[in-house]
């Protein structure tokens, strides 16, 4: 019993992770909170509903079309928002993307309607995989393996190739980055394309489960918030294991507690972590210069 | 006399030793300049004198108090005035609006009264417009008063800085490499100012600057670090004299 | 702009003083006027923007003068407006009673959410404010003995020392308390927590330089920008007659900040302009669901991007060629 919820805890919190790790890439990159985060996942996520369902692909041609949506889509949203507010203060910015948050939900809403859509998986009727007695559904095993590869795969990217190393650089010292040839505005762009890209695949791996609609991904934004907030704004794997503790939390709390305080746990956490540890539990403190 | 002593602080940032073992005084009146090549930690001391920073070991005390422990907003509201390299000052406002932000601690009035904009608070804030028009006529910026910050030149935005620090009724002032960007003629007002501070008011200044004629011709005493440690203490002719001095600026093959 | 346009302009504002004096005696005559001229539908519209008005008044002492982002103020608003409500209508208080215990107990519950975030980057209060907002309508949902939950909460008329107040009372009330708000407000930005508030946005640094604890003030700035939002509940409350969980939703506190945003952050004119808005556009768009988010959404971007004086900041500019 207490496996089942664990390891749907670890799913769950795999599917904020992935919202968690599109929000910490941008936000180290280019020091920017997207709050419109979900809601770009939610777009994208449409976008490969109407692939599915008007153009007739199969799920495994659509995905990666809509997930490359979903980088053009970060990329475009740099340009056009963002890189005008360079060198405004981070309020704008947080502002701007807030604005955003509503001007998608409302273009989704305008274009799809506020009914409820069933987002197939190609995973729905496959037996489930047998971990010991605990039986553990395909769909979980996908999210976790996606989680897993994500954080890897980004890792990877920002540690060994050169992309990579120019944006931590741009993210630290933007001035010398500058100098040794980084284009500041090419690192925003790249950096809020991975977003949309890691957002769109969280998206995508959520609808079947939680259903597709203009609020698919309200609730999840907070969640990847929190379990950031948990493991350290400023550390992927901190995210990563933030959200997953998040998850197993707030199913270990439902089930032993109430449900309500399932919700309230989020909360809860954000508040004990700043007051306790605030720059996370695998986060660094960041001196500023004076 | 107040006297603030650095005593044994030592700042640690992670594997970096910002500071290791400074000890020091600075006495009412008297102008102390703070130089040492880049890296040395004189940016960091300031900080642990203000608040900023907490000293890893050691500490800071005026007189008999430890400052070391207290919050920049209570370190400042014990008289310690500090002008940072760059003057962060409200652009949108104009100069007169800035220099009132400084009165904060001395206008005092509570929040209900504020909200409801009692007599006391018309008192204190006329009072408040008095001080701030004697120190625009002590830094010159007296028609400068209604300029917006983002319409003053640069060495007049350092003055307005250096107002602020002056109207919290401070007894030492920190100044963080002051001359940076200045003309010759504003750095010369600039000395024979701090000069007059010093004598009508009875400031402990302590300085951070690069530039060795304006700290010689300023200070009556030099205080030298390099990479963090205390490496001379004492009046400009003999500091500036002294071999491990040249050294830590010139490299050790001088 | 230039030095001499700096001097001309001072010297016009105090020209200027004596004619928006006029102008504002003008508008406060047209508001108590009001009741009589309009129907019963355009009072409901002018006292729903003189409610959102006062969260934004507060609003913006918060996000213009202190620079924080506040993601949960619809969840105060629906804080003060249950607790109007049930002091009223479950305890027996007298209404106006309420209405300031409600306030008084909102502007705590903003301190407790606010104190652990205010040392930190503004990116935390936001993170928490988000995270308060979507707990807090879950308590008032599943509080079912307190809040009736998801079957909300319906009024009867409120009363001021035994008179009952239609919506005639009601908006006369709300003019009141809106010029009551202005007033303070007014007095906050000229005060020195206005001032220590604008160098906290600037600087948190230089602000302790200058002996300003920037953690308390922001504390602060929260917690009365949490009472104007209560009292303004406490008003809507008796306006709609009938509240819900729903009705205090995160998209609401999104839309409160664009309110102030889009009206023009900082100033005074600005919250008035910007709630104005706010009820309007949903009223001339009206049928088309998404329309005013897209046209808030829209709008909350460009002003960010394009005019960040907002709404306000272009009447003055016109007012000023004129």
């Amino acid at each position: 019993m207490i496996a089942n919820l664990i390891v749907g805890g670890l799913a769950a919190g795999c599917l904020y992770a992935m919202v968690g790790i599109a929000i910490v890439i941008v936000l180290n990159i280019t020091d920017i909170a997207n709050f419109a985060q979900g809601e770009m996942a939610m777009v994208t996520t449409f976008f490969a509903y109407w692939l599915l369902d008007s153009v007739g692909l199969t799920w495994w041609q659509a995905v990666p079309i809509a997930v490359l949506f979903g980088l053009v889509q970060g990329i475009v949203i740099q340009q056009v928002v963002i890189r005008p507010l360079i060198g405004s203060p981070v309020l704008s910015a947080i502002i701007a993307t807030l604005g955003l948050n509503i001007v998608l939900n409302s273009v989704a809403g305008l274009i799809w309607g506020h009914q409820t859509y069933t987002f197939p998986s190609p995973f729905a009727f496959s037996p489930p995989f047998m971990i010991g007695t605990v039986p553990v559904s395909v769909d979980s095993v996908v999210n976790i393996a996606a989680g897993l590869a994500i954080v890897i795969a980004m890792t990877w990217f920002l540690r060994f190739t050169w992309i990579g190393l120019g944006l931590r650089a741009a993210s630290q010292n933007p001035t010398v980055a500058r100098m040794m040839g980084v284009s500041i505005s090419r690192t925003s762009a790249i950096a809020w394309g991975l977003g949309g890209l890691v957002g769109g695949i969280s998206g995508i791996l959520v609808a079947p489960s939680l259903f597709l609609d203009t609020n698919l991904m309200g609730a999840l934004l907070i969640k990847a918030f929190a379990g950031g907030v948990l493991g350290g704004l400023n550390s992927l794997i901190g995210v990563f294991l933030g959200c997953l503790a998040l998850g197993v939390a707030e199913n270990l709390v439902g089930a032993y507690l109430s449900p309500a305080f399932g919700e309230a746990i989020t909360f809860i956490i954000i508040i004990a972590v700043l007051i306790v540890r605030p720059e996370g539990i695998f986060g660094r403190v960041k001196a500023r210069k004076v | 006399m107040a006297r603030l002593s650095v005593e044994n602080v030592s700042v640690d940032f992670g594997g970096i030793h910002a500071l290791r073992d400074v000890s020091f005084e600075l006495e009412s009146g008297a102008i102390v300049g703070l130089i040492g090549p880049n890296g040395a930690g004189k940016s960091t001391l300031l900080n642990c004198v203000s608040g900023i920073t907490r000293p890893t070991r050691g500490q800071v005390r005026l007189d008999d108090a430890v400052l070391s422990a207290l919050p920049p907003a209570t370190v400042a509201g014990c008289g310690i005035g500090r002008v940072f390299q760059h003057p962060e000052l409200v652009v949108d406002l104009p100069v007169r609006e800035n220099l009132l932000i400084a009165c904060h601690r001395s206008l005092g009035y509570g929040l209900v009264s504020e909200l409801l904009k009692l007599p006391n608070v018309w008192a204190a804030e006329r009072a408040a417009a008095r001080r701030v028009d004697h120190v625009l006529e002590r830094l010159g910026l007296s028609d400068s008063a209604e300029l917006a910050i983002r319409n003053l030149p640069y060495g007049h935005r350092k003055l307005v800085d250096l107002g602020r620090a002056l109207l919290m009724e401070i007894r030492f002032l920190l100044l963080d490499e002051p001359i940076a960007g200045l003309n010759d003629a504003e750095v010369a007002k600039l000395r024979d100012l701090l000069l007059r501070l010093r004598q009508e008011l009875g400031l402990g200044i302590l300085v951070v600057e690069h530039n060795m004629p304006f700290v010689s011709g300023l200070c009556d005493r030099l205080v030298v670090l390099d990479l963090g440690r205390l490496i001379a203490n004492g009046p400009p002719v003999d500091v500036l004299r002294d071999p491990k001095v040249m050294a830590s600026y010139l490299g050790e093959d001088a | 702009m230039s030095v001499a346009a700096d001097i001309t302009r001072a010297q016009r504002q105090a020209a200027s003083f004596g004619v928006s004096s006029v102008l504002l005696g003008l508008c406060f005559a047209a508001a108590c006027a009001a009741p009589f001229v309009l129907n019963g539908y355009g009072l409901y519209v002018l006292t729903l923007t003189g409610v959102f008005a006062l969260v934004a008044l507060g609003l913006n002492l918060l996000t213009g003068y202190a620079g924080q982002i506040s993601l949960c103020h619809a969840a105060f608003f629906g804080v003060g407006a249950y607790a109007t409500a049930i002091l009223t209508q479950k305890v027996g208080l007298p209404y106006l009673l309420s209405i300031l215990v409600g306030g008084l107990l909102t502007a705590c519950i903003g301190a407790v959410v606010a104190v652990p975030a205010m040392r930190l980057k503004s990116l935390y209060l936001a993170i928490a404010t988000l995270g308060f907002g979507v707990v807090l309508q879950k308590i008032i949902f599943e509080w079912r003995s307190l809040t009736n939950g998801g079957g909300g909460l319906a009024l009867s008329p409120p009363a001021i020392a035994g008179y009952e107040l239609g919506a005639t009372g009601l908006y006369y009330l709300t003019l009141a308390l809106v010029t009551l708000g202005i007033w303070g407000a007014w007095n906050v930005s000229r005060g020195r927590t206005g001032r220590a508030l604008l160098i906290i946005k600037e600087s948190e640094i230089a602000a302790g330089a200058l002996g300003i604890p920037a953690a308390r003030y922001k504390v602060i700035a929260f917690a009365i920008s949490a009472f104007y939002a209560a009292v303004a509940g406490g008003l809507f409350a008796y306006l709609v007659r009938y509240i819900h969980p729903e009705n205090f939703s995160v998209g609401l506190s999104i839309a409160f900040l664009s309110m102030v945003v889009i009206g023009g952050l900082g100033t005074i004119g600005g919250s008035i302009v910007g709630a104005a808005f706010y009820v309007i556009v949903p009223e001339l768009l009206r049928g088309i669901k998404d329309a005013p988010g897209l046209v808030f959404g829209l709008l909350l971007v460009i002003v960010m991007v394009l005019m960040p004086q907002g709404l306000w900041g272009l009447v003055r500019r016109l007012g000023r060629r004129a």
